[in-house]
Parts: C-alpha cells; structure tokens; sequence
C-alpha cells in the first residue's frame, strides 16, 4: 500500500524551509556580529542587530556582554539545529508514510525532544541572567527582543515531544513485532 | 530467545525445500525464512496448522524449548 504526501505535507516542508532560513540568519547574524563587536568594533553592541542595542551592557561588563550574547547564540543555534532537523525529516524521506513507525524517525523525535529541552535550559538561563543585568540598573532591550522568550513553553514542548517519543518507541517496537509475526 | 525453531531439520526428514513447503503452505518465502532463521517474534496457529499439516509433525517438532 502506497501513501502519497498530501499538500499538507508539501505546505509544511516550504513553512519548515522558511523558518529554517530564518533561523539560520538569525544565529549566524547573532554569532558574526558579537565576533565583530568584540574583537573589531565595539560600536558594533549598539546596533547588534534590529533593535537589540546592547551598548549599555557592554558598557557596563565586557565579560556580562559575552555571556548574554554566549547564551543567546546558543539559543539560536539550538533553535536553527532544531529546524534542521525537521527539513531534514521531509527532505531525505523519513517520513515514509506506509510505514511511519520506524526507527529513525523514533530516534529524530527523540533528538528534537532532547533539542527543545536544551533550548529552554538555556532560555531560562539567559532570562534568569538578563533579569539580574536589569536588576543592576542596565538598560537591557526585552527579552522577546532579545530572543529568549519562552523558556517555560520549550520545556513544555520538550517533555511533551518526549512522551510521545516514548509512545513513538512503543509503536515501532509492536510494528516490528507485526512485521515478525508469521 | 530460549524458544528455537527446528522447521530445517523437519524440512531436511521430509526431503522438502523452502519453495516447495512455501507454495504448500501459502506463506511467502521471505515470511518462512525469517520463521526458518529464529527472527519471528510469533507465529499464528493458523500458520502453525498448516506447517504442521504440510509437513505431516506435531508442533513439539518445529518448536522447542531450550533453557538460556
């Protein structure tokens, strides 16, 4: 029996594919600009990057400067993995629909589990820090605008993904057990 | 998995191949060779039967139990 991908498969292929590039742009501006706001400009906090101007922060602790914009890259790099992954899913077929409980897939859902735990691991983190820098009488942009936000909900999103990882884990485990019965 | 599976040595006594006790059977080759090899999780009674009934045994000859 064949399955074919239906459109709603194909809409969010091309709507993984823009967040990914989104994404991407986002940790390789955030990465690129804090290289070039610590080691060739400093003016370059300022306009760190669309309405992020982390002067005062850079002002007020070098060291405080490279830990915010550590965690927010990691942040952003964890999020682009994240997507990665999931046009990664799409695009080399893993997603086989006749048979959509395999092992690989268990695995990817694992690992984006695993992902979006580690991205609210280190939003809280970065949100704990930033509070602490405001607390200090730092002119600190938001926490949205920082990119950071939501630290509670990817814990949720990551403990809920991990559940159904489990219950994925089981389906493979009574397909395979299916497949093996003569 | 302590239970092993001895369809080969039956096989062997009633001078059967796999193609022929599949065509008798009506199981597909690829299904009694994973039976044959010990990879099956189960086998149905219906599949049993059959194999039992082709191969004119009791299902003690095709499975048994051995202790790890």
């Amino acid at each position: 029996m064949s399955f074919k991908p239906d459109i709603t498969f194909k809409i969010l292929y091309i709507v993984s594919w823009i967040i990914f590039v989104g994404l991407s742009i986002d940790a390789g501006g955030f990465i690129s600009n804090t290289i070039f706001t610590l080691f060739i400009n400093p003016n370059g906090a300022s306009k760190f990057w669309p309405g992020l101007n982390l002067s005062g922060l850079y002002q007020f602790n070098q060291s405080h400067f490279v830990t915010l914009t550590v965690l927010m890259n990691i942040v952003a790099v964890l999020k682009a993995i994240l997507f990665y992954l999931i046009v990664h899913i799409f695009h080399k077929k893993k997603l086989n629909l006749s048979s959509p409980f395999n092992a690989s897939l268990g695995k990817y859902i694992f690992l984006l589990a695993y992902l979006c735990i580690g991205i609210g691991l280190f939003s809280g983190w970065a949100n704990n820090f930033t509070l602490w820098i405001i607390k200090q009488g730092v002119s600190v942009p938001t926490i949205q605008d920082l990119k950071i936000g939501g630290a509670d909900v990817w814990f949720f999103m990551g403990f809920t993904l991990f559940i159904f990882a489990k219950i994925f884990d089981k389906g493979i485990a009574l397909q395979t057990e299916n497949e093996l019965t003569v | 998995m302590p239970i092993v599976v001895n369809l080969d040595v039956m096989m062997a006594k009633r001078k059967m191949s796999l193609n022929e006790l599949s065509e008798k059977v009506g199981l597909t080759l690829a299904n009694l060779s994973i039976l044959k090899t010990g990879k099956a999780k189960a086998i149905r009674f219906s599949t049993l039967e059959a194999i039992c009934k082709v191969l004119e045994c009791q299902p003690a000859d095709i499975l048994e139990f051995v202790k790890e």
